[in-house]
This record gives structure tokens, sequence and C-alpha cells, in this order.
């Protein structure tokens, strides 16, 4: 009985050792991370307690006691201590820690608590109709009399002054600095494939034949044949067309369900709250029925009644979505950053990469470079010291510097680039941040994803030039990259389509609606409004889903007009109102770039 | 004299805390009740939001639609409690049929088991929710390889007898953790009882029917009348994770209402109003209910 127990306890131990070993051997990126992450709580304290003491404010590395920077931040999706790679860069620099509170972690009440406290952070990273609201509530620094003295920050005076001019009430102070600006012209569009458009794998393509599509139903036809001859992905796993995801819906002030919102660009318009604004410049509501989400929601459901969305769209999350997309499940995309969970280079190389097919009636709208900036805005809190506000500001400074935004955009040198010869990059590792590669200790250590700039907004754009290479930060328009990914794909792509990118096949075809990017301070909702827009927009989402899964016609316009007499109940047309006389000023802003 | 009022002082300062703690955890939090009267909207200070009076109050019932909507929500939470009330009965049976296994070790056993899902929290029965019913889940699975079904059935997405299923998933959780003031109560019954009725010889039916059950109705009943009180909060973590598009209409209880409400897009006054409302509405509920306790039972239990 008694070594029973004995042999039982030493198994239990043993057990509980392995499992222990068995962690620590995963990799040595878990024990680097964990290292980095207690030497900044340490550091923290310290730092809380010393910031008071305006002593040593040189951005000299390692002098002086470390300051943690409070950064609240609408963009990130991480919350916490930045640790890893990004995190000794800039603790290199300035021998600061940031630390980061992201309401979408978080959740949008922290945005109601901090506020009410009176200090949001000490740099703030607000949409910019939040900012300005901040601006009116007195939780922002003045910062004219100094971002003078910023040469990388004056760079963009311009998009700086006319930001800061369109506050409400404002006499040439300084409060804010778009982000993601960039110095080409406000109308120009430089990338090469459009943020929303119809994307194929082009091997399914290929088998059919390569027909030409001529308009939604054309497409659903060309989705039915790849369906039918690949009902499964490699693995055996069921695959559709269309896999949809719900958690999005009423993302970036747009009402209505994300799937739908996006397609809707297809056809030249564009959701501004519960306003589609058409190709002509005017204004309609969403529930018109001639209008493109009509045509969209019924686009998805006569997909849906042909079989070809997974019946799992209106249950699963952008991550189940995500990982189907990783999985080859899914034949149809249209986010151009969505590809990237498909494309890699060896699928670009045989041919089983994603790309953009036209549909001969469509007609894409794009937004222009976001020369202005990209709608956030980041800004000083109100409540910071002298001492840690020169240090903000220097900080902010070397975020704009074409460093800085090689950190951001581009990564490490020796571990995501080379320099050649004549002084451009050359990529390296470019799957490092996909597959979370573990970065070199001297770097930092920890994987590179892990690592990485958890801000997750840019004061420059990865499209601006960098001054010391005149390519872009962005890597997949540099020359040697170009060169590297002209697979034998993008030439029998080239050669169907006659052009080389599929905005150059858009601009030659006249298929483009380019709005340009104008700096305006959108009104903030009332308290009513606020109400009216939440609400109308569930209403909206949850009839939208409905009826992408209805069986016939006659259901799906029954459930059209109970949703616009809910709609009409719960103040839709004050919604309307409010909608277009908001957007109306950002219309008049673009009608001048015309 | 003097000493009696010492003890006064003495015997007050340790209700003290808890006299603190109740004004601090449960009075002030009142004080937020302002928002409801306020065009509130951060990260505006409410000094400076207008004061709108009963606005928020009228602004439910101001049309037919949002009566509807009002009315469809308060429907969902009455038949939700309602069907739970219907049924507050089953963990009591439960406990009544427990107690009459009588291998220990396998009692033991099937009140683990049926105790542990109420530590599983919602968002874990929910995944599980979706791995068994989802289009390619083990249900499924097994309904298609029989042949019964040739397309997946979305069990998550219907909205069909969606209290019901509520009910169930709820039973499924909370039965056994229920049952457990019901075997409390079974086993401080007088074993003499049980011997005389052997003696008398009552079978096992009769022991139940006129022994167990009578000595454990009053713990019935004040759970039962507690559950009244509580009518309008069926708490909102099990419907906020198994909402979605095609369901909502149907499983939008009060609770869940008002989150939507307010963390969807800031609609803080019209959601505190709500909440007041169902404040005033529970404390009438609890004092209905004491007052029917006081008439059928005798005693009240506030």
């Amino acid at each position: 009985m008694k070594l029973k127990k004995v042999t039982s306890l030493l198994l239990a131990g043993a057990m509980v050792i392995a499992s222990l070993a068995g962690c620590g051997s995963s990799g040595s990126t878990d024990t680097a991370s964990t290292d980095s992450s207690a030497a900044t709580t340490t550091t923290d304290t310290s730092a809380a307690a010393t910031t008071d003491t305006a002593a040593d404010t040189s951005a000299d590395a390692g002098s002086g006691e470390t300051m943690v920077f409070e950064i609240y931040d609408a963009a990130a999706n991480y919350q916490g201590m930045q640790t890893g790679w990004f995190q000794k860069v800039v603790n290199d620099r300035f021998n600061v820690d940031l630390n980061i509170i992201a309401p979408q972690v978080a959740g949008d009440a922290i945005f109601q608590t901090r506020a009410s406290s009176g200090n949001l952070g000490d740099i703030v990273l607000l949409d910019a109709t939040d900012f300005a609201d901040c601006v009116k509530s007195g939780l922002i620094k003045d910062i004219s009399a100094d971002i003078g003295n910023y040469p990388n920050l004056m760079v963009f005076k311009e998009q700086i002054d006319v930001y800061n001019q369109g506050l409400e009430g404002n006499a040439g102070e300084i409060y804010g600095i778009p982000t993601e600006m960039l110095n080409s012209s406000p109308s120009s569009y430089s990338q090469d494939v459009i943020y929303s458009s119809p994307l194929l794998r082009w091997d399914l393509y290929k088998e059919l034949g390569m027909p030409d599509i001529k308009d939604l139903d054309g497409l659903l036809d060309v989705l039915g044949q790849m369906m039918e001859a690949h009902p499964t992905n490699d693995a055996g796993d069921p695959a559709y067309p269309f896999s949809l995801w719900a958690d999005w819906d009423g993302g970036d002030g747009m009402i209505g369900i994300a799937n739908v919102v996006q397609l809707t660009t297809w056809y030249g318009e564009k959701l501004r709250g519960s306003m589609i604004l058409k190709p002509d410049g005017t204004f309609t509501p969403l529930t018109d029925k001639t209008a493109s989400y009509y045509k969209i929601t019924k686009f998805l459901n006569n997909a849906y009644r042909r079989g070809l969305v997974d019946p799992d769209s209106g249950t699963q999350d952008w991550n189940s979505a995500c990982a189907k997309m990783g999985a080859g499940q899914v034949y149809l995309m249209w986010y151009s950053w969505q590809v990237g969970f498909w494309n890699s280079q060896d699928r670009l190389e045989d041919g089983t990469a994603f790309i953009f097919v036209p549909v001969e009636d469509q007609n894409y709208y794009a937004d222009a470079d976001a020369y202005f900036g990209s709608g956030r805005v980041f800004g000083v809190g109100s409540q910071v010291d002298d001492a840690k506000y020169k240090k903000i500001m220097e900080f902010l400074d070397w975020y704009a510097s074409p460093e800085g935004a090689t950190f951001q955009h581009t990564g490490i040198e020796g571990f995501n680039y080379e320099v050649n010869a004549d002084g451009t990059y050359t990529a390296i590792n470019s799957n490092a941040l996909m597959d979370n590669l573990p970065v070199p200790e001297e770097y930092g250590g920890a994987g590179y994803n892990d690592g990485n700039n958890a801000i997750n907004q840019w004061i420059v754009s990865s499209n601006s030039i960098n001054p010391n290479t005149g390519e872009t930060y962005n890597k997949e328009y540099w020359k040697s990259w170009k060169e590297a990914t002209n697979t034998q794909m993008k030439k029998e792509w080239a050669e169907k389509f006659g052009a080389k990118e599929p905005v150059e096949w858009m601009k030659k075809n006249n298929k483009l609606l380019i709005s340009p990017n104008v700096s305006i301070s959108l009104d903030s909702d009332t308290a009513d409004i606020a109400v009216i827009r939440n609400q109308c927009n569930e209403i909206v989402c949850d009839y939208t889903w409905q009826m992408i899964f209805v069986d016939d016609d006659a259901a799906f316009d029954a459930k059209w007009d109970e949703m616009t007499a809910q709609l009409e109940g719960n103040g839709f047309a004050d919604l309307c109102a409010f909608d277009q006389t908001k957007h109306q000023k950002e219309l008049d802003e673009k009608n001048k770039y015309k | 004299m003097n000493k009696k009022k010492l003890r006064g002082y003495r015997e007050f300062l340790y209700v003290l805390p808890f006299v603190l703690l109740v004004a601090v955890f449960s009075y002030y939090p009142l004080y937020g009740w302002k928002y409801a009267f306020y065009d509130y909207k951060p990260p505006k200070p409410l000094s400076e939001a207008a004061f709108v009076g009963f606005k928020w109050f009228s602004y439910m019932v101001d049309n037919e639609i949002k009566r509807k909507q009002i009315g469809q929500v308060l429907m969902n939470t009455f038949a939700v409690s309602g069907l739970s009330m219907l049924f507050s009965w089953f963990p009591m049976v439960f406990a009544v049929f427990l107690n009459e296994i009588k291998w220990k070790p396998y009692r033991k056993f099937v009140q683990t088991v049926t105790t542990l899902p109420n530590f599983i929290s919602w968002v874990l029965v929910y995944s599980i929710a979706f791995c068994v019913f989802n289009s390619t889940g083990v249900v499924n699975s097994i309904l298609m390889e029989t042949g019964a079904i040739t397309k997946p059935i979305m069990f998550l997405q219907s909205s069909e007898h969606i209290w019901f299923k509520m009910w169930l998933w709820l039973t499924w959780k909370n039965a056994g953790w229920a049952a457990i003031m019901y075997i409390a109560a079974i086993s401080g019954i007088d074993e003499e009882l049980y011997e005389a009725a052997r003696v008398d010889g009552a079978n096992r039916i009769q022991i139940i029917l006129h022994i167990t059950i009578p000595s454990i109705l009053p713990t019935y009943f004040v759970l039962l009348f507690l559950n009244i009180a509580n009518f309008l909060s069926n708490g909102m973590e099990q419907f906020f994770v198994f909402q979605n598009n095609f369901n909502k209409n149907t499983i939008q209880v009060l609770d869940l209402y008002v989150y939507n409400l307010a963390m969807g897009s800031g609609g803080y006054s019209l959601s505190t109003a709500i909440g007041i409302l169902k404040s005033v509405v529970s404390i009438i509920l609890l004092c209905v209910t004491n007052a029917i306790s006081k008439l059928t039972r005798g005693e009240g239990f506030i």
C-alpha cells in the first residue's frame, strides 16, 4: 500500500517535471520573452517613482531612469508593455518603455473611464472625431510652440496645419499629428492592388479556361464550377467559395455587415455611415433598393441559394474564417491584405495564389493615397510634465523619421532586409511576420511578430518614399521584390489582361474611381444620434444576415421591407439627415480636386 | 447607563465595516443613476452634458415600433425566466432521486459530474456547443453519415424554440449545483421519520411522496420566491454568447439588451434609464412575492 503511494507520487512528480520541461524546450524564444518582460516590469516601477523629478531629459541611452510612456492607442490589438525587438529599438534610443492601452482589447468603456479621469494617456492615438471631442474637453496638449523644432515632423507641416485648422474653433493651435501621411499628392493612387476587389484562385480559374466574367451572376457561375470541380481542399475538408464572418459588423463608422459593406465598392459606391455615396457624387440612403447594399446582399443570397456559402458563415468569427482561408477552403477573397493568409512565395510560383480577376460591369472605388492621413490622429496628453513632454516629442519625431519608419515598415537591417550596393534594399526572411520567426538575441530576441511595433499605427505611410533608398518603405514596391515575384502566374495574368498590375488594368479600362484624400474634421454624434446609429446598425446587421440565408425572392423582399419599417421606427430618417450633412462637407472638399 | 451606552458604541463599531461595505458597493453606485437624466456622451464630462429630464424614459416607448421592440425584449425575459420557474422543481426531484441511489460511489460520481458544468464559463460552454453543433460538428456528421439528412442543419443559427434550448443549456450547467441545496435539506430530515414510515409499511415511492418532498418543500419555496424577485435578471453571459444575427430577436433578454445598447456605441443614458426601470420593477416584484409568501406561509422572507 505504502509502496504504491510512493510510486504514484513519484510518477506524478515526473509528469509535472516532464510537462514543465516540455514548455521550456519549445524554443529559446519563450524564455527570452519572459526575460524581457520581467526586465520591463522592474524598470517600470523604478520609473514610476522618478517621473516627477525633472532629471535628465537628454535622449542618451542608458543615462537616467527608464521612463514609461502610456499610450492610449485606438489602433492596437495588444495591451500591455511593448516587448521584444521593437522595445529594444526604442529603449536603446530613448531609454523609454511603451505601455499600450488598447480599447480594442479592453473594450470601449475604457475610453469613458479614462476620459472622465482627465488623463487618457501620455501619448494619445484616436479616431479623428474622438480626437476633436477630446481637444474640446481639454484632454490634449497644445504642441504649437514646440513642434517647429522637430524636423522630421515638419516634413508633414502642410498636412498637420490643414488637419489642425479643421478643428472646430481653432485659432492656429496645433494639437494633433495625422497618421499614415504620404508625400505624393492628395488624388494620386500609387498602389498596385486596391483595397477591395474580386480575387480568385488562379489555378482554379485557369482550369475553367479563364472565362470572361460579365456580372455578379457570371462570377457565381465561375465560383460554382470551381466548387463543383473541387468540393474539398487538398486535406479533404469541405470548401466553399464564400466563408463569411460576423464579428466586424458595423465597424469603421459604416452601418451594415462588413462583408456586404466592403463589396459595395465594386460598383463605385461607398458607404458613409447610413448613406451610400454614389459615383455621381450624390447620396442615397442605405435602404435604397437600387443602390449597392441591396445588390450585394442579393448577390450573397444568390450565392447561398446556389449552395456556395459556408453554412457556418453566420455563427463563426473572423478567426475561424481566417483559419479556413489559410487551409484553402475559400475560393473568393476581396480584401487586398486577405491574400496574405494564402499567397506565399511558393504558391505564387506554382500558380495557386489568389489574384484579381475583373468582372465586366464593375467599376471599382478606392480611396486615394492617404496624403492628409488615414483618419487617426496622434496627440500628447494634457497631463504630462515638461520632462516627459520633451521626451515624447523627441520620440514622435523619431517615429516620423526615415530611421523610425524603416523599423516600423521594413524591419531590422540584417534580419528583414539587406542593403544592396546601390543603397536599395533586398528583403530577407519575408515570412518573419507570418511565421513569427525568432529574432536573434542581439536585436532583442523573441518572435518577430511578438516584438513587432504594438502601436500598430504609423505617422509615415508605408508607401512613402524612403529618402535613403529612393524606394518605398513597403517592400512590395522594391525593384528587387518585383523581380523576385515576377512569377509564371503573374506573366500569364499580364498576358490575359494586358496589364502589369490590377490597378494598371483598372486605369487602362477606366474602371477605377479614386476618391481624393482630404482632411476634414467630421461632426461627432450627438447623444441621440449615437443611440439611433447603434440601434439602426443592429437592425440592418440582423436583417442582412437573415436575408442572405433565405430561400426565395419573396422572403428576401419581405425581410427587406420589414427592415425598412423597423429602421423607420427607430429614427433612421434623422440618422440619414445627420450623415448627409456630415459627409456632404467632406464631399465638397473632395470635389475641389476634380 | 454609561456602560450600556459604551456597549452600544462597541456594537455599532462591530457592524460598521459591513455598513460601510454596503454603502460603498450597493448604495454609492446608485449615484450613477443621474446619467439617465442627461445627454451624456464621453469624453465630455457629465457637468457639460445637457440635462434632459425624462427624455430617455419616453424615448423607449415613443412610437409603435419601439414599443414592440421593448415588448419583445420583455417577452423574452419573461419567457426565459418563466420557463426556469416552471421547471424549478427539476433540481429538487433530481436531488430526491440522487438520494435514492444506495451505492455511494455511483451517487458521488453522478453528483460530481452534474455539478462540474457549473464551473465552466459560458464562453467555454458556447465553444463546446459550437464544436458539437456546427455544420461539420459531431451531430451533423452523424446525421449525414447515417443518411438522415443531406444538408447540415444549422442548429445554432435557428431561432426556433430558442427559449427552451436556452433552458436546456442552463439546466445542463446548473442542475447539479442547484441540487446541492436540496441534498443538504434532505440530509437534515430526521431519520426517525423514515424508520417510522418503514415500520408502518410504506414503500419507497410513498416515503418520497410523504416524507422527503414535504420536508424539503420549505426550501423549495424560499428558493422559488427569491427567483421571482430576480425575474427580470436572468444574467446576460449565456445569451450574449449564444446570440447571433438570426436569433437575436428572440434571445435578447433585458440584461443583454442593456449591454448591447450601452457598450455598442455609448448609449449610456438610455441604458441607465432602462436599468432604473428594471430595478424599480424588480423591487415591486420582490414586495409582491413577499406579500404572497406572508399570505401563504404566514411569514415573509425579508
